[in-house]
């Protein structure tokens, strides 16, 4: 059952296919599912958590030996939703396998509610010097609607708690809730503002199959936002953002100098991770694979003995290739044309074929030792980054 | 196996309307006649097609001998299931031929619908002895008295007559049994007279060629004889002959009256023309058997692959589903927007949606279907006639002396309370009233005259729909009518579509333009540019709609979950059908050339 990582003669030239210095552990706890959510996440059931951890314990047990790596995140689910014993027994779990580079990012995902006094000197105690606060509002109706169980007023205190022991605080945001206009959106993010984070990740709202939401908007209970009121509402968060001075980075993320959250780097700019738990999906040796995403499953095979893999798929180069840059158009900074083309074998103009010149000509991407989209790219991201990705059959 | 004498032999068919339980019936018989021991019992075992099996019905129509003693003499009753649907009234009509008696059958809680006194009237022309039956009589709440009358009252058969059976429950099954033997004569013909055999039905063999079902009116056949094919003039030597029991069980010749199968290494169905005669070469008869017609197609459709790649992978399927089917026609045919494909030619539409069905279980390719139309005719200023199986083939205006299209002779039953729907709905068609019958107190027959176009598309579902599925419809074409007709064009950005122009009456045109440049606007993807979707007829524009500009179109997260999430969805969709069409630089959706089939009436569901 061992995963053998003896192959250390590996081709630099590859960062996909090299050692893995990041790594990912979902952790599936939370209070109640909140109604737009679809991740994999068990909630109000934290007696299962000994058994989580149990499950984590052997599928890390199962890698052959010690890697360092640079970054880690505790995402979810709500990691700080764990007791103070759970947390450490978590990192001991990790640190069996993995040690912390100095200068390592350790972040974990919390909900405003969890961090009280306790938790959060666990959290210090185990190293994270990075918080991802799921805030999302602090508009008492929105809250509500967005079935979220905090107030303003516990946001602030726990961005004040987390800024005792973390370098970086980062709050999520949504926007583009049901009913919620254009208006209401600047008074929102304005009082985010005073927050004062560190980085800020604003998300529209998506309806995702198998929510609460997609059902009651299918339902016609509640109304989906316009293309228009969508567009002028990210819009206006990408020019109040850099006015007060948290740079876009990426199509969702906002942060101030130094602030930038490295982890979700390693992902847009094609390098592997590993990753555990349910639903947790890892990129190694050039493989992507993703766990199941049912928790129970999960748990089902980690004790039988077996890797609880739901989906593997390798990508032959070019497809590799189409992808790695169409993720990484995501990036604001793009991809450095001549390291892509050294790592992958293709270079940029070749992937792009005639959309290349088309697209800079209508002022969609720009091309010199970089290749990387304009705003208004980026406003159309996934069309641009399919035409990519469908160049081939 | 010794000879079964002529004057033991009974050979029948079961008519009835879909689902009333003809091939349940079937069932009931071989298992009452021991053909097939209840233990290989599996129901409806003559569907044995795979998609039979799936929908449930009939169709392809199957033949069974059932040897059974009765009062101490062995007969030979031998069954011909056909199939319910109006697609393949032409396996009917064939199987008929074969028969000197026909039960038919009608559903105890049903009772008379509209195919039930279709197929009834074909048995009465083709001068069969038909013995009324009325099954499922276990139900609770059967009604075989009304049911009775209701078969009088439309085929004139005697109420007394009647046979009441349950196929399911196996209930008066040796009392039909007896019936059949007593009530349907038994074949005549000599077996010393030169060889007349029917070719009823055929199917394909991989490894045998073409198996040809016949029914011997004149004459023996034997194993080794040569034979010819007197309508498509072709020779062969029968290299085995035997009767269905129903596995194919090998015997040494056929004599009159008797119905079974012969294979005479026939590369390709195409030779085997149902209704054909076979007759020996050493002593031909002098004429065929009467009764033979080319299986008219009445609906047409395009099949392009989405690839344009697999063209020849389509035409390989195409020809091996030919081969079994020899109603199915194709012929090469090119668009400018889809590029090379066929034009095929179907009995109906529920004989398309089959050939569809088929296609894409047993080809990897995918397909884009252009709306089905019927077959027009025109007649040009210069006295010419042409067929029209697409729409784009429609001359110049200047050019038309007359637009003719098919009509049919529509009857409808329903229940009286549903007549005033049914009315408005035929109405609605441009449909002409002919006639009204009532069948009973409750039940009423209603005549129309009706454009096959109205017909066929979804009047089957509208029918349903307006007397709560308890009407039922059954047509007949009556041949081709003058109407003013016109050709509608769809313009996509200025360019027209010609996989989407449409034949259709001048007088709806401009409502049916606006429901389908509506639904086109639906269907179309925004795009990063806008798409203007136009109706025109010849260069009159009576319809547009605007597709809007894409202004935003972004994934608000993409994390490391997010990315193998995506590939999972890829290959899911991969492993499933994407067709689209880019035609300028817009893409089309398969389902937008369906689009034009909306007709924009209101109380559509
Ligand atoms: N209750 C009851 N149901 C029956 C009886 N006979 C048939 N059925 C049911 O009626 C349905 C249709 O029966 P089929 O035998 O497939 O009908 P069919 O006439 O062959 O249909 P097509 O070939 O499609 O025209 C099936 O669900 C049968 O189980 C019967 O005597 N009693
Ligand atoms: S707290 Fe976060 S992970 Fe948990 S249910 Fe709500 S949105 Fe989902
Ligand atoms: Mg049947």
């Amino acid at each position: 059952m061992n995963q053998r990582f003896d192959n250390v003669d590996r081709d630099t030239f590859r960062p996909a296919l090299a050692l893995p210095r990041s790594v990912y552990v979902h952790v599936p706890f939370c209070r109640h599912r909140c109604g737009y959510c679809n991740f994999s996440v068990v909630a109000g059931r934290d007696y299962l958590v000994d058994r989580f951890l149990n499950a984590i314990e052997t599928e890390i047990g199962w890698l052959d030996r010690q890697f360092e790596i640079d970054t880690l995140f505790l995402g979810g689910g709500t990691p700080s939703h764990l007791s103070p014993a759970n947390l450490e027994r978590l990192m001991a779990a990790i640190r069996a396998r993995f040690s912390l580079a100095d200068n390592a990012e350790v972040t974990a995902e919390c909900n405003p509610n969890d961090l009280d006094e306790a938790t959060a000197s666990a959290l210090a105690a185990i190293g994270v010097n990075r918080v991802s606060l799921g805030v999302q509002s602090l508009d008492a109706a929105k809250l509500a609607s967005l079935e979220r169980d905090h107030t303003a007023d516990d946001v602030h205190r726990a961005v004040e708690r987390a800024r005792s022991f973390a370098t970086s605080v980062s709050v999520d945001l949504i926007f583009a809730a049901p009913g919620e206009t254009r208006d209401a959106w600047q008074v929102d993010l304005d009082a985010a503002l005073r927050l004062q984070t560190d980085h800020v990740s604003a998300y529209e709202l998506t309806y995702e199959k198998g929510t609460q939401f997609w059902n009651r908007l299918n339902a016609e209970a509640i109304t989906e936002a316009d293309e228009d009121t969508q567009a002028d509402m990210y819009t206006h968060a990408i020019e109040r953002l850099n006015d007060a001075g948290l740079a876009q980075y990426e199509i969702s993320s906002f942060a101030k100098e130094g602030h930038r959250c490295r982890h979700n780097e390693v992902y847009w700019n094609g390098r592997p991770y590993f990753a555990f738990g349910p639903s947790a999906a890892r990129f190694v040796d050039g493989v992507r694979e993703m766990n199941h995403l049912s928790t129970m499953k999960y748990f089902k095979q980690v004790e039988a003995g077996e890797r609880p893999i739901d989906f593997r798929e390798q990508l032959s180069p070019e497809p590799a290739a189409r992808e790695r840059l169409a993720i990484a158009l995501r990036h604001v900074d793009g991809v450095e044309c001549e390291s892509f083309e050294r790592e992958t074998g293709f270079s940029v103009a070749q992937l792009l074929g005639k959309h290349g010149p088309s697209w800079q000509q209508d002022g969609l991407l720009v091309m010199d030792d970089r290749v990387r989209l304009t705003s208004a790219g980026r406003m159309i991201y996934n069309h641009i980054s399919s035409l990519i990705e469908r160049a081939v059959a | 196996m010794a000879r079964t004498p002529t004057e033991n032999i009974r050979n029948f068919c079961i008519i009835a309307h879909i689902d009333h339980g003809k091939s349940t019936l079937a069932d009931r018989l071989l298992e009452h006649t021991g053909t097939i021991t209840t233990r290989e019992m599996q129901d409806q075992v003559l569907d044995d097609m795979e998609l039979e099996r799936q929908r449930g019905i009939t169709i392809k129509a199957r033949a069974v001998a059932m040897p059974v003693k009765v009062n101490g003499k062995t007969y030979e009753l031998n069954l011909i299931d056909t199939p319910g649907h109006v697609d393949f009234q032409y396996e009917v009509s064939r199987s008929l031929m074969c028969c000197e008696g026909a039960l038919l059958l009608a559903d105890a809680f049903q009772g008379v619908e509209a195919q039930t006194v279709a197929t009834g009237y074909a048995a009465i022309e083709h001068d069969l002895n038909i013995i009324p039956v009325i099954n499922k009589i276990d139900l609770q709440y059967q009604r075989a008295d009304e049911v009775a009358r209701e078969m009088e009252q439309s085929l004139g058969v005697d109420a007394d007559e009647c046979v009441r059976v349950s196929a399911k429950s196996g209930i008066n099954i040796d009392q039909l049994l007896e019936a059949i033997i007593d009530r349907i004569p038994a074949p005549t013909g000599d077996d010393k007279a030169a060889l007349q055999a029917m070719v009823f039905d055929s199917h394909y063999d991989e490894f045998r060629g073409a198996i040809t079902y016949v029914r011997i009116m004149e004459g023996t056949v034997k194993k080794g004889d040569k034979v010819q094919f007197m309508r498509s003039g072709t020779t062969h030597e029968v290299v085995e002959l035997g009767q269905f029991r129903p596995q194919q069980t090998p015997c040494g010749a056929l004599f009159p009256g008797q119905v079974g199968y012969l294979v005479c290494n026939i590369k390709s169905l195409e030779q085997v023309n149902c209704g054909d005669t076979i007759t020996t070469v050493s002593k031909p008869a002098s004429e065929p058997l009467p009764g033979y017609h080319e299986p008219k197609r009445m609906v047409y459709c395009g099949l392009y692959p989405s690839d344009g790649q697999d063209f020849k992978e389509l035409r390989e399927a195409l020809g091996k589903l030919a081969i079994n089917d020899p109603s199915f026609e194709f012929i090469p045919e090119s668009s400018d927007a889809l590029g090379f494909g066929f034009r095929c030619g179907f009995l109906g539409m529920l004989h398309m949606e089959v050939v569809q069905q088929r296609l894409e279980q047993e080809s990897d390719v995918d397909l884009v279907q252009t709306a089905p139309n019927v077959t027009y005719e025109v007649i040009t200023k210069r006295g010419e006639t042409l067929e029209i199986h697409r729409p784009q083939e429609v001359p110049d205006s200047g050019e038309i002396e007359e637009f003719r299209q098919p009509i049919v002779r529509v009857n409808l039953i329903q229940p009286e309370e549903y007549v005033g729907a049914v009315i408005k709905l035929c109405q609605e068609r441009r449909g002409i009233q002919q006639n009204t019958e009532y069948l009973s107190a409750t039940r009423v027959m209603l005549s129309y005259d009706l454009p096959l176009a109205e017909v066929i598309y979804d009047m089957h579902d509208r029918l349903k729909s307006a007397t709560r599925g308890y009407g039922t419809m059954d047509y007949d074409v009556l041949g081709y009518f003058p109407a003013d007709l016109v050709r509608m064009d769809i313009l996509v950005n200025g360019n027209r579509v010609d996989a989407l122009s449409v034949i259709c009456h001048r007088g709806d045109a401009d409502r049916r333009g606006r429901a389908v440049v509506k639904k086109l606007k639906e269907e179309i993807n925004q795009h990063m540019f806008e798409v203007a979707v136009q109706a025109a007829i010849g260069s009159r524009v009576i319809a547009r709609e605007t597709v809007r500009a894409q202004r935003k179109n972004v994934t608000a997260k993409c994390y490391g979950g997010d990315i193998s999430r995506k590939r999972k969805l890829l290959q899911k969709q991969k492993a499933g059908k994407k067709r689209m069409k880019s035609v300028g630089n817009v893409d089309i959706p398969q389902k937008a050339f369906m689009a034009i089939l909306d007709t924009g009436e209101s109380n559509k569901k």
